[in-house]
């Protein structure tokens, strides 16, 4: 769809505009907080400020909040956590996700002490409908620690991103942490198979949920990102540790189910000049983790439901977890935190819930298997 | 296998003759202390066949030495205290109360659980830390809240000097008196503490009139909707109505502060190099008492969870959960029903099931057909009591969590109802129940 | 694979026909006019070009010298291409296999596969040579299977599975109230593993069947009422799992 050029200001009071509609839809308590918070930060900001208005980071504005100048200065180590693949769907519809979701919000909370920021990997509403995307709001405003999201299909592609975009922001951004530089990508673009078949919006999305139809196109990062990755970098010394935030692997595990990115070796290309970068990605919603070249990639839980491992194409490093029970609402399920070391490296804590956390750390990955093993399964998939 | 019915009467008549011996001025433990036939319906021979150990096998003197010492209660500090004064006969093994008074009149934390069926336990106490009915002994003769004995070889001292005990244990051991034979005598007469022959036993045998058609909807209830069957295990090989596992069902939620108490535990327990007795203090006397397994195995899915309990005879092993706070089994349903104490640690499996009353009434039916006959007038008794209680006084009920929070929990602040994060961090109490 | 074997034979067929024909005057001269004679069209490019029977539908085959075979691969392919001209020069038509007049070749069928004869022939298999009537046992009800019962059957079963694969897709259809699906926790139905059944299952705790174990799913996962045994949802749902899992070896009790 063509992007409409609007200019700077135009694009703020929309925004602006757009963290006062969502207020509306909070209970009393939280909008009073919310409004009293943004109130602020609109007199703090100047009129034509560099972000657009994200109202997580807004509604949640705090002196210890706020991405100050102060917390991302600094060197590793330092502490993420991550709550993903909520897949809500509306509160009359599902009360297990929701639970789910408050619970892993609740577990990153009693935090002590507190991560410097949490990540949401992708898919926080199930058929991308502006309720779910709202309900995911007001649970994840309930975090203490500063929120960075990140899209998923899920989100996407009920109406292309509009909604996620005008409640979140752009979908890919960088910053800086602490010495280190962060990429959030949107790994799920898909090559439109919607137009020929002459879907409606909620069909598009329909398909795009189901995990093995086998019409959606395969997920990719596409042309245009990849050359906004590459200037993005451009700016970055080598030496620099980079952590990638993307939804999709970024690179290609099982293409049925779309464990997969099509353009993974470009992408990994453009981070191969760097000595210590670590992927993140949501969708597989299980242990998963690989070594590619200098790349480490970790996948994370999901708090909804969890997979079974694919029949093929899983990484030889990665160890799998016993499979899950399903009487047992948060079997295979939970959040976790991912420590940068201070190489820049990254270790990650399985927070499973109903299960003994698992620790895969940096050092298991470079040395391909070699030191540091994870525990093994008693009962993987089959 | 010795064949059942000879192993019965001789062991009847061992007991007649021991009690006049060493029993001193007190009244007869009574009939039904008596070792129990294994002709009953539902029990199950091979799982007893497996669960006898091999170095301590049922002879008729030894489980009438045992019998003996369950009931002296000079194996206490103050010689005020026996193993029936928790673990009385009349009371299903029990003592009734929520939970047990030991000697100064010191109370523990913990419910005593019943000896009848026992045996067949992978493990013994609500946390599971005594992998034997042997091993179990010890905790309870050396806590300083419960028989307050100093040590082992103070009780071995204290009944050494007792001649008749000195005879006895010379003929079933052929040597002087040990603590691990005391401990053999006292779990082989526990062996003998079998509780089947219930009417649901003989429903299941083939006589369909054996139980109400309420009970009979409650047993479809239990294997359904309530999702009872899946830790409260029954099947003919193992017809216990336990998985023999550990689960968090957000009992200890009610009183304790889950997350600062896990991590004060972890702290405790590293520091003073904690052994099994240091445990068992633990568990007992302070309040950590609520962490249940995780005191054990310090896993963090351990926290807050305890044993599942066999289901047989409730009606005389009242009141329920390692606490002892609930009342009636109504209380017990109500909890399960509206989905346990919301606690970060809670099993997964427990939900809200949206039992309606005539199911919950349908499913105390199913329980109470689970009594093994010597218990029958007494249970008919206490059903008759909750059943009265039920009708008013129902402290755990939370209709709309059970039915799928559509309305909010009690006690909770924020936006999403019963199902919202705490706000207050500080008390889990607060969180959907008393 | 039904269309292709049924091209082949009509090709070969046609062959057997087109060579009779060509031959059969040598052989009668004296007693019948010459039988009419299809023109077949040059080859543009050098190659070959080969006829249907029907004297019109034809197809060049590039690069086949006259007198060359022809790969068994690009055989197949050749007649499925005279095939599809064939069926658009007439829509409504419908191509029908004649019954065969002796034993049919089973291993022309796709299902069920019947042991084939040790170190048969893969390729006599596939373009459905007959074996010899005299050897094969006559007139009981399991030989007078014909392509045809095959065919239908095989649609018959396909479309129960099609359906068990919507209703493991839709959880709504099947009671469900949290619009949880099968799919969701097994795609593809992976993770099912029926071949395991019968076998003491852990959330039952009971000894179970897969489709007692389908309808504990539905209850619980799906928060939806247990479906009857006898309900097609359930047994549609049972067929599409087990369809998942053609070629596991059976493993029952297995954890």
């Amino acid at each position: 769809m063509a992007a409409r050029h609007k200019s700077v200001e135009t694009k703020f009071m929309e925004d602006r505009d757009a963290v006062l509609r969502g207020l509306r839809g909070l209970d009393r308590r939280t909008f009073l907080k919310v409004l009293a918070a943004t109130t602020g930060a609109v007199m703090a900001k100047s009129l034509m400020p560099p972000h657009s208005f994200q109202l997580i980071e807004v509604a949640n504005a705090a002196p210890d909040k706020t991405a100050s100048a102060a917390g991302m200065a600094g060197k590793p180590p330092f502490t993420f956590a991550y709550v993903s693949d909520t897949h809500l769907y509306q509160r009359t519809l599902n009360q297990r996700f929701v639970r789910a979701a408050v619970k892993a919000v609740d577990d990153v909370n009693a935090l002590d002490p507190q991560p410097d920021f949490v990540l949401f990997g992708g898919d926080l509403a199930q058929l991308g409908q502006r309720e779910e995307l709202d309900l995911g709001m007001q649970i994840l405003a309930e975090l203490k620690a500063p929120v960075k999201m990140m899209v998923g299909e899920h989100d996407w592609f009920y109406d292309l991103g509009d909604a996620w975009q005008e409640m979140f922001g752009p979908p890919n951004y960088s910053f800086d942490w602490k010495g280190v530089h962060v990429v959030v990508l949107m790994s799920v673009h898909e090559k439109d198979f919607w137009t020929a078949r002459k879907m409606t919006p909620l069909q598009r999305m329909h398909t795009v949920a189901g995990l093995d139809n086998g019409i959606q196109s395969r997920f990719e990062v596409g042309d245009d990102e990849r050359k906004w990755l590459a200037a993005d970098l451009a700016k970055v010394p080598h030496t620099t540790p980079l952590l990638v935030f993307s939804h999709s692997p970024l690179y290609k595990y099982y293409r049925n189910w779309n464990f997969w990115t099509d353009d993974a070796e470009q992408v990994q290309a453009i981070l191969k000049p760097y000595q210590h970068v670590t992927v993140i990605h949501g969708h597989t919603h299980q242990m998963l983790y690989n070594q590619i070249g200098n790349i480490s990639f970790y996948g994370l839980l999901s708090t909804a439901w969890p997979w079974p491992y694919a029949p093929t194409g899983l990484p030889p490093l990665t160890i799998q977890m016993n499979r899950a029970d399903p009487f047992d609402q948060f079997d295979g399920l939970g959040d976790g935190r991912i420590n940068v070391r201070a190489d820049g490296l990254a270790d990650k804590i399985y927070s499973l819930w109903d299960r003994n956390p698992v620790t895969v750390k940096a050092d298991y990955l470079v040395s391909h298997g070699k030191i540091a093993r994870p525990p093994a399964p008693q009962f993987p998939s089959y | 296998m010795k064949p059942a019915r000879p192993l019965f009467f001789s062991l009847l008549a061992a007991t007649a003759v021991v009690a006049s011996f060493t029993l001193v001025g007190a009244q007869g433990p009574g009939p039904l202390a008596d070792p129990k036939s294994e002709n009953q319906a539902g029990f199950p021979a091979d799982l007893y066949s497996w669960v006898i150990p091999s170095d301590n096998p049922q002879t008729p003197a030894k489980i009438a030495l045992g019998k003996a010492l369950f009931f002296d209660d000079r194996l206490s500090a103050d010689g005020k205290i026996s193993c029936d004064h928790c673990h009385a006969p009349a009371k299903g093994f029990t003592d009734q109360l929520p939970t047990s008074m030991g000697i100064r009149a010191q109370f523990g934390q913990r419910n005593a659980p019943t000896i009848l069926n026992a045996l067949f336990n992978v493990t013994q106490f609500w946390d599971g830390r005594a992998p034997t009915l042997e091993a179990q002994i010890q905790g309870p003769v050396t806590n300083p809240v419960e028989m307050g004995m100093k040590s082992t070889d103070d009780a071995v001292a204290k009944i050494k000097a007792i001649p008749e005990y000195q005879k006895q244990f010379q003929d079933v051991f052929g040597h002087d008196v040990t603590f691990a034979d005391m401990e053999r005598a006292i779990a082989a007469y526990e062996r003998t503490q079998l509780a089947f022959d219930s009417p649901f036993d003989k429903f299941i045998a083939g006589d369909p009139s054996a139980i109400s058609d309420s009970a009979k909807r409650g047993w479809s209830i239990f294997n359904g909707k309530g999702r009872c069957m899946s830790c409260h295990a029954w099947n003919p090989t193992q017809p216990l109505f336990t998985d023999q596992k550990f689960h968090n069902i957000g009992v200890s939620a009610h009183n304790a502060n889950f997350v600062p108490l896990a991590r004060k535990a972890l702290d405790t327990l590293s520091k003073s190099g904690a052994g099994e007795q240091e445990i068992d203090k633990l568990a007992i006397g302070t309040n950590m008492s609520g962490l249940g397994r995780f005191l054990v195995t310090k896993q963090p899915h351990d926290i807050g969870a305890f044993r599942t309990m066999s289901l047989r005879n409730l009606l005389v092993t009242q009141p329920y959960f390692h606490d002892g706070s609930q009342v009636t089994l109504w209380d017990t349903i109500d909890h399960y029903n509206k989905g346990g104490v919301q606690n970060p640690y809670l099993d997964g499996g427990i939900v809200a099931l949206g039992l309606s009353e005539a199911e919950e009434d349908d499913l105390v039916a199913f329980l109470a057909s689970l009594t093994s006959p010597e218990y029958e007038q007494a249970s008919k008794e206490e059903y008759d009591l909750q059943f009265k209680r039920s009708r008013t006084d129902r402290p755990q009920r939370d209709t709309a969590a059970a039915n799928g929070d559509k309305g909010r929990g009690p006690g909770l602040a924020g936006p999403f109802g019963d199902i919202g994060p705490a706000q207050n961090e500080e008390n889990p109490a607060l969180l959907g129940g008393d | 694979m039904t269309r292709r074997s049924i091209a082949l034979a009509t090709a070969a067929g046609c062959a057997a026909i087109f060579a009779a024909v060509a031959y059969a005057p040598r052989l009668r001269a004296q007693q019948e006019p010459p039988l009419p004679v299809h023109q077949v069209p040059d080859s543009k490019s050098g190659g070959t070009v080969v006829m249907l029977c029907d004297g019109k539908t034809s197809v060049e085959v590039k690069g086949l010298k006259p007198g060359e075979a022809m790969p068994h691969a690009q055989a197949v392919e050749i007649a499925r291409q005279l095939m599809a001209q064939w069926q658009r020069e007439h829509p409504n038509e419908k191509w029908e296999m004649a019954q065969q007049e002796h034993q049919t070749d089973q291993s022309s069928q796709p299902l069920p596969a019947p042991p084939a004869a040790p170190g048969a022939d893969a390729t006599a298999k596939a373009t459905g040579a007959k074996p010899q009537s005299k050897g094969t046992q006559q007139g009981d009800t399991y030989a007078s299977f014909t392509d045809r019962d095959y065919k239908v059957w095989k649609n018959q079963t396909d479309n129960f599975v099609e359906q068990g694969k919507q209703f493991f897709h839709d959880g709504a259809a099947l009671g469900g109230t949290i619009g949880v699906s099968c799919d969701m926790c097994h795609p593809d139905a992976s993770n099912t593993h029926p071949e395991t059944y019968p076998k003491y299952q852990v959330q039952l705790q009971r000894v179970a069947l897969l489709r007692d174990m389908i309808d504990w799913c539905i209850e619980n996962p799906l928060k939806g009422k247990a479906l009857d045994p006898n309900d097609t949802r359930l047994r549609a749902l049972e067929a599409y799992i087990l369809a998942q899992r053609k070629g596991v070896a059976l493993d029952y009790g297995k954890h």
